[in-house]
């Protein structure tokens, strides 16, 4: 295959390649909503699939969850498996404030996040003694444990108990968004323009409002992380994961970087809860058990453990994979149904496959598709 | 006195609850009996963490499998109940050796994570393949053991099942002592486990020897689950909370010791139900379980009986 040549890191070609990149980025990430407004469903081999719109505003709070979940132990390599406690935690905060004192869902975020990090500080205290192998056990058990603390007598009241709690505050589109003149620009383009509604209903307008909100929310979330971790606090942390001696040996406080990893690591999945609750504008308890736990695990991994971007692929599996193996009705050529529980053991699968074979995550396959296409010479540091 | 009075009135406790010696004794033996199932599991964690270094989250899974197999042998096919368990307990070892040998093997035991996702990928897949094969409809697995209390003492009944699951996890533990330390496989075992590459120097085949943990383990988890599902209904979620209650008692015990496992397995057991009938927490099972295990790793990070790991700094 051959590439698009060898440019060096930091010239011009290689700022006009990321800026390009980063365009049509946003580009996407911009006319996806107007696309599938209107839920886009191809239909492969006789089964049709959806990519609604809501599954992917739920996608990116999952990503969020997973960027999270990736500081602790993407980046610092403490083994946690009840990250959904967290994700939980901020989904109820947020459910309770919404419903109770008529808060804004965004206002939420003013409690969620300094309120998560102290919690997330607290709870990292034990884990500086308890480590590796041990702290994921105690993890995973917290996490199973997150439906039953919502369901008891105590706090059945706020909390709604076993059914949930429905947040009584919709999302609607302020009337300064021009959501409905950019349809209908995008419907006009010749094309393209056939696959946009010609105008959105007012639910259609409501998720639209929803992604955006969203998908800001994540953006902000991804660059602050991506800040954090690209300074000192970040390369202490891949020190501790790396090697713990040799951090120590350089002056790294170890205790003190653990415990803010979790600190950060709880705030950003506090936030993951607040987009999920504005996402289905319910909480219910078994939403945030283990299984879930498990389930962001899953996408760290797929995605690749210690990388930005690996979030977001894993994000996206987590949703769309168990969704998509449930509407494949029939497998080509077969008469085989796929009904029960596939999506879950294909998941299992993937995550086999992707240890296997590529054990950074997709991260890692991009990395190389790109080092292949588009080749960046590195350039000693001038100076 | 008003001190205890409003502990007692924070939780409420009744004295007549905790003067109640029948009803003590009553959760003292369920405790016993639910604490010698999660033994049987946890005994099943603490091979594969002896061995290899690292937990088997797909134990419930491998479990799961060998207790629905044991509910064709004996339901479908006929099988008395404790022949129907054997055969199932060598089938699901078969399974754990095939699933060493293709997952597990090809990676370098001494990198830890990659194993333990990989468990977790075999959990996923497993309990979500018996949810495809055999559905969500609930089952009852007969007991191995006659039912009937030869104790009675008010409510409090010494069940003969209370007594077989006691009987059958001291049995194992007895067995395996003997396996580890008067067999050859035993010591090659012991060998392999307290150090991977000194044993492969002398000549012990590390391979096999560590499948032939895995396969012993998924027999024990086998006879676990199987000692557990009389008591509860057959479904395909419910080794997940046995397993749960399985990992604190292999942390309360440390990870790397056998009697551990069971002593930490009868304690999950009793603090479960007695804690939970008397501080009146019906809701909170789980979460006492987690809170025994928190404040003990908290004191001996390696658990009651677990070997601390020295390191040199």
């Amino acid at each position: 295959m051959r590439g698009l040549g060898v440019v060096p890191a930091g010239s011009r070609q290689h700022r006009r390649r990321q800026i390009i990149g980063w365009a049509l980025f946003a580009l996407v990430v911009v006319l996806i909503p107007f696309l599938i407004a209107d839920t886009y469903s191809p239909t492969i081999f006789g089964n049709r699939y959806t990519v609604g719109l809501g599954n992917l505003s739920q996608a990116i709070g999952m990503m969020v969850a997973i960027l999270g979940l990736n500081i602790a132990t993407g980046y610092s390599g403490q083994l946690s498996l009840g990250h959904s406690f967290f994700v939980g935690s901020g989904a109820y905060l947020t459910a309770v404030l919404v419903n109770e004192f008529h808060w804004s869902y965004l206002s939420t975020l003013g409690v969620v996040v300094p309120g998560l990090f102290l919690f997330g500080v607290l709870f990292g205290l034990p884990a500086l003694r308890i480590q590796g192998l041990y702290l994921g056990l105690l993890t995973f058990a917290v996490a199973a444990v997150f439906p039953s603390i919502i369901r008891l007598d105590e706090v059945k009241d706020r909390t709604g108990g076993s059914n949930g709690l429905q947040i009584e505050s919709d999302l609607v589109a302020p009337s300064w968004a021009p959501l409905n003149t950019v349809t209908e620009w995008l419907h006009a383009i010749p094309g393209v323009g056939s696959r946009v509604p010609d105008g959105l209903t007012s639910r259609q307008e409501e998720a639209v409002y929803k992604y955006f909100l969203l998908v800001i929310v994540a953006l902000v979330c991804f660059w602050l992380v991506r800040n954090i971790l690209a300074g000192r606090v970040g390369r202490a942390l891949v020190a501790i994961r790396d090697n713990p001696l040799g951090a120590a040996a350089n002056g790294v406080n170890l205790a003190a970087y653990k415990t803010l990893s979790f600190g950060i690591s709880a705030a950003v999945g506090g936030v993951a809860g607040t987009m999920l609750a504005m996402h289905s504008g319910f909480v219910g308890p078994d939403e945030f058990g283990f299984a879930m736990a498990i389930l962001l695990i899953v996408g760290l991994i797929v995605g690749g453990a210690g990388t930005l971007h690996g979030a977001v692929v894993g994000g996206l599996a987590i949703r769309f994979v168990p969704e998509w193996s449930s509407q494949t009705q029939t497998l080509p050529g077969t008469d085989t149904a796929l009904e029960g529980p596939y999506g879950t053991a294909i998941l299992g699968a993937l995550l086999i496959i992707i240890i296997f074979v590529l054990p950074g995550g997709a991260a890692q396959g991009f990395r190389r598709i790109k080092a292949r296409l588009m080749p960046v010479a590195p350039q000693p540091p001038r100076g | 006195m008003v001190v205890l009075a409003s502990v007692l009135g924070v939780f409420d406790i009744s004295l007549d609850k905790l003067s109640n010696g029948e009803l003590w004794l009553a959760q003292f033996f369920r405790g016993l009996s639910d604490g010698a199932t999660y033994a049987s599991v946890a005994l099943a964690l603490v091979m594969i963490y002896k061995s290899t270094g690292f937990i088997n989250f797909a134990q419930g899974s491998l479990a799961l499998l060998g207790v629905y197999l044991a509910y064709i042998f004996s339901v479908e096919q006929g099988l008395p109940v404790a022949l129907a368990v054997v055969c199932a307990m060598v089938a699901s070892a078969v399974v754990a050796a095939f699933i060493e040998r293709v997952f597990i093997r090809p990676f370098p035991p001494d990198h830890v994570l990659p194993l333990v996702i990989v468990t977790l990928g075999l959990l996923l897949i497993i309990d979500s393949a018996v949810g495809i094969v055999w559905g969500f409809r609930t089952r009852s697995l007969p007991s191995m053991f006659p039912s009937g209390a030869p104790i009675e003492w008010g409510i409090a009944q010494l069940t003969w099942r209370t007594i077989g699951n006691l009987g059958t996890v001291f049995t194992v533990v007895g067995l395996l002592y003997l396996l580890l330390s008067r067999t050859k496989v035993g010591l090659a075992f012991r060998a392999v486990s307290s150090n991977l590459e000194s044993a492969r120097l002398v000549g012990i085949r590390v391979g096999p020897t560590l499948g032939f943990g895995w396969a012993l383990a998924a027999a024990i988890g086998t006879l676990g689950g199987a000692l557990v599902v009389p008591d509860l209904l057959l479904e395909p979620s419910i080794m997940l909370r046995v397993l749960i209650f399985s990992l604190a008692a292999a942390a309360l015990g440390g990870l790397d010791s056998m009697v551990g496992a069971v002593i930490g397995g009868l304690v999950v057991g009793l603090a479960r139900n007695l804690l939970v009938t008397f501080l009146d927490l019906s809701e909170l099972a789980l979460a006492t379980a987690v809170a025994v295990i928190l404040v003990v790793l908290l004191v001996r990070p390696t658990g009651l009986f677990g070997s601390t790991r020295v390191e040199r700094v």
